[in-house]
């Protein structure tokens, strides 16, 4: 099985990763044979096309979507009779999303079984036989591929028939002329001068493929990385050079690494929606009383609909929409007035992407400005007021938005 | 039946560690024949009361998922400062604050060199532990201990009464108390132990973290100097070198969770420190020797570690999806 978090250890290598269960093969005499390890893991990454990835490295030294790729590789090495994928697709590159399912091609033609967990219905229409729909822990429905149609399985996912637009209706695409943040020359982690301005009201989405250097860049606007040359400044003129001035700008970072960096696991939802907004219900900039805090979440709660027993439970507990929810809560409550959002709709069902783009066009509507970077063409295409594409650390284009914007125009520009 | 169980289990864990202690009390109870003497229960609050007040601070440092295991040996060093400043004529104020600020400078040096040099709090003080053993053993002078001349003793003794230590424990409790549950700086702490790279994401400045918690830690650290000093008026090579093991058996049996974050909790100094000293004179008053003794309490406490680890792995697999 390949979990939907992470199942890597970043503490050994990628081979021994890969030989992870069946290591004791590779012994003799007590002692590892490191070197067949990685020439097991080489031949192993092979049988999955790939050759770029050197099994002897550090697994901490490749990044989120290359892990995922290990993990795929580990699991396949055991010939399983039984594939099972639980919402893998959304962690890794087009490049790990073709090699899976190629793999679970070759799965099905041996006349053996997977199982794949998503939430991404065009996928799952595109690579299933037979699809059973799941809501509040309950069967609703299993329909062979015959009777697939996107509109009956949105309704069976969600419960009843989605009301409103699914991206915005609007082809407006203005904003008023404020900046609130002025980029110039970002250089560092694969950037190579990166500027652009973000307006008050904004939503302005960054695409382009996994590797160029959109990821680091949402990280580098909040002040988690620190660029070799060129600044990020705040609508004040200071500059953003770590996350408490960030945060004293009223910039908000929704992580792509959900579990990792944007919530604590075990911890609760209290907790982590306080978090950031702590300063504002201190008194005297110190003190935190628990009815302050209860109320303060519970607006988020309440605002975010977030599906939980009661603030108090862990966010281990929630399924990725919720916990998304509180991402979003966390951020919100703290009064955010710019918003990074790093793949904000990853791993969450239909139901809850449409409440996260109806919140995003709320909230331009608000003033708020929105940063959503994604490589979903179709939601930075359905929500973007302007659209830069990057490729190997630079815009390689900017787009306006329009009713006739296609992804086949784009893509030109990413790869 | 197992959702019952979980729901149940988990809103009566917090009540575990009090559970235990009253098990303790009755059991100790049962060993004095349900007679226990006034000298029984004095022993009891002099015992507890420098552990509690050390446990009490080290649990803002195993909240953020750390440990500082020189605790006690830095008490032992403030002891002996302590009585070199009141041999040479602080009088009883000035050797408590000369206390309070050893304890207070062997903390910031702890935290401000793991901060600098980005290691992690406990190798750091497993460092400290070595370098204040050796400064303890040069401060004595190269005998096994240091007095009070008995001819200056009595304003210390002063001090040594029962009423003197519950106001000591009692007022630094309700200041952690308060700075734990009620203040940005405990949550932080939690924020931190739960999960340090979410915190950095989240504005926390872990460095400032890191030296406030040792801060309050190294008051707790001076404090218990002091009232170690009032009772024995001495300090030897040996002063605290179990200490800091002792203080992490009691915050773990007061319920603290191995790895510190949001679970953490301020009574857990006092709760475990009780139970740990209560554990020592059951065992004393049934005859076990001191070296048997200590081989119980470690079985013990690595059958709560067990337990606490069996409740941790339940909540990172649990997954009540609620869509």
């Amino acid at each position: 099985m390949i979990v939907q978090e992470s199942g890597v250890i970043t503490g050994i290598s990628i081979a021994e990763n890969i030989a992870l269960g069946e290591i004791n093969q590779f012994g003799k005499y007590g002692f590892l044979r490191k070197k067949q390890v990685v020439d097991k893991a080489r031949e192993v990454l092979a049988t999955i096309g790939v050759t770029d990835i050197d099994p002897s490295l550090p697994a901490a030294s490749i990044d989120l979507q290359d892990r995922k790729i290990i993990e795929i590789a580990k699991v396949w090495a055991k010939s399983p009779e039984l594939f099972i994928v639980d919402e893998t697709t959304t962690a890794v590159s087009q490049r790990g999303r073709s090699i899976l399912y190629d793999l679970m091609k070759q799965q099905s033609a041996a006349g053996k079984s997977v199982i794949f967990i998503s939430h991404d219905i065009d996928e799952v229409m595109e690579v299933c036989d037979r699809l059973t729909v799941l809501r509040d822990g309950n069967i609703v429905k299993s329909l062979p591929r015959s009777e697939f149609s996107l509109d009956i399985i949105k309704q069976l996912m969600i419960g009843r028939e989605l009301q409103g637009d699914y991206y915005r209706s609007d082809y407006d695409g203005s904003y008023p002329d404020e900046v609130v943040l002025s980029v110039k020359d970002l250089h560092g982690f694969g950037l190579t001068g990166v500027t652009f301005d973000l307006h008050k009201g904004e939503i302005l989405g960054i695409g382009g493929m996994s590797h160029c250097g959109m990821h680091p860049l949402g990280k580098m606007l909040f002040g988690i990385l620190q660029p070799q040359n060129g600044s990020v400044k705040a609508t004040d003129g200071s500059q953003i050079k770590d996350v408490a001035t960030a945060m004293k700008r009223a910039l908000g970072y929704v992580s792509k690494d959900r579990d990792s960096e944007a919530l604590i696991p075990l911890a609760p939802i209290r907790d982590n929606i306080v978090s950031a907004g702590i300063d504002l219900i201190a008194k005297g900039g110190l003190f935190v009383f628990p009815t302050t805090e209860k109320a303060f979440s519970k607006k988020q709660v309440d605002d975010f609909q977030i599906k939980c027993s009661s603030d108090l439970q862990f966010i281990n507990q929630l399924s990725g929409g919720n916990k998304q929810k509180v991402v979003f809560g966390k951020w919100i409550g703290a009064q955010s007035k710019v918003m990074i959002l790093d793949c904000p709709t990853r791993g969450i069902d239909i139901g809850v992407k449409q409440a996260m783009y109806q919140l995003m066009y709320k909230l331009k509507q608000e003033g708020v400005a929105i940063i959503m970077i994604s490589e979903e063409l179709a939601e930075l295409i359905g929500m973007s007021d302007r659209l830069l594409i990057m490729k190997n650390g630079k815009i390689s284009k900017e787009f306006a938005r329009s009713a006739d914007l296609s992804e086949s125009q784009i893509i030109d520009y990413m790869v | 039946m197992r959702d019952v169980l979980l729901k149940y289990g988990n809103k009566l864990k917090p009540a575990i560690p009090f559970a235990g202690l009253i098990l303790l009390a009755v059991v100790y109870l049962f060993v004095t024949d349900f007679h226990p003497t006034p000298f029984h229960l004095t022993t009891i609050i002099n015992q507890v009361a420098v552990m509690a007040v050390l446990s009490t601070g080290a649990v803002f440092i195993f909240a953020l998922g750390s440990f500082d295991i020189s605790l006690g040996v830095a008490m032992g060093v403030s002891v002996c400062v302590g009585i070199l400043a009141y041999n040479a004529g602080a009088g009883v104020v000035g050797m408590l604050f000369v206390c309070l600020a050893v304890g207070i400078g062997v903390s910031l040096v702890n935290s401000v060199l793991s901060s600098v040099f980005r290691l992690p709090v406990f190798i750091m003080t497993m460092a400290m532990l070595t370098v204040l053993t050796a400064v303890l053993q040069i401060l004595i002078g190269g005998k096994s201990s240091l007095l009070v001349p008995s001819g200056i003793q009595a304003p210390i003794k002063a001090f040594d009464n029962l009423w003197v230590r519950l106001l000591f424990v009692g007022v630094y409790f309700a200041i952690c108390l308060v700075l734990f549950n009620y203040t940005k700086i405990g949550r932080r702490n939690k924020l931190v132990g739960g999960s340090p790279i979410v915190a950095a994401q989240t504005g926390v400045s872990i460095a400032k973290q890191t030296i406030i918690t040792f801060l309050i830690s190294g008051t707790g650290v001076g404090l218990a100097a002091f009232l170690m000093l009032t009772r024995a008026q001495a300090v030897s090579v040996d002063t605290g070198a179990s200490t800091g093991m002792d203080v992490m058996m009691a915050i773990v049996f007061g319920g603290m969770p191995l790895s510190g974050g949001a679970h953490s909790k301020i009574a857990a100094g006092i709760v475990g420190s009780l139970s740990i000293v209560l554990v020592s004179q059951i065992l004393t008053m049934l005859g076990v020797s001191p070296g048997l003794s200590q081989v119980y309490k470690a079985v013990l406490f690595l059958a709560v570690v067990f337990v606490a680890s069996l409740s941790y792995r339940e909540k990172m697999l649990s997954r009540a999806i609620m869509f």
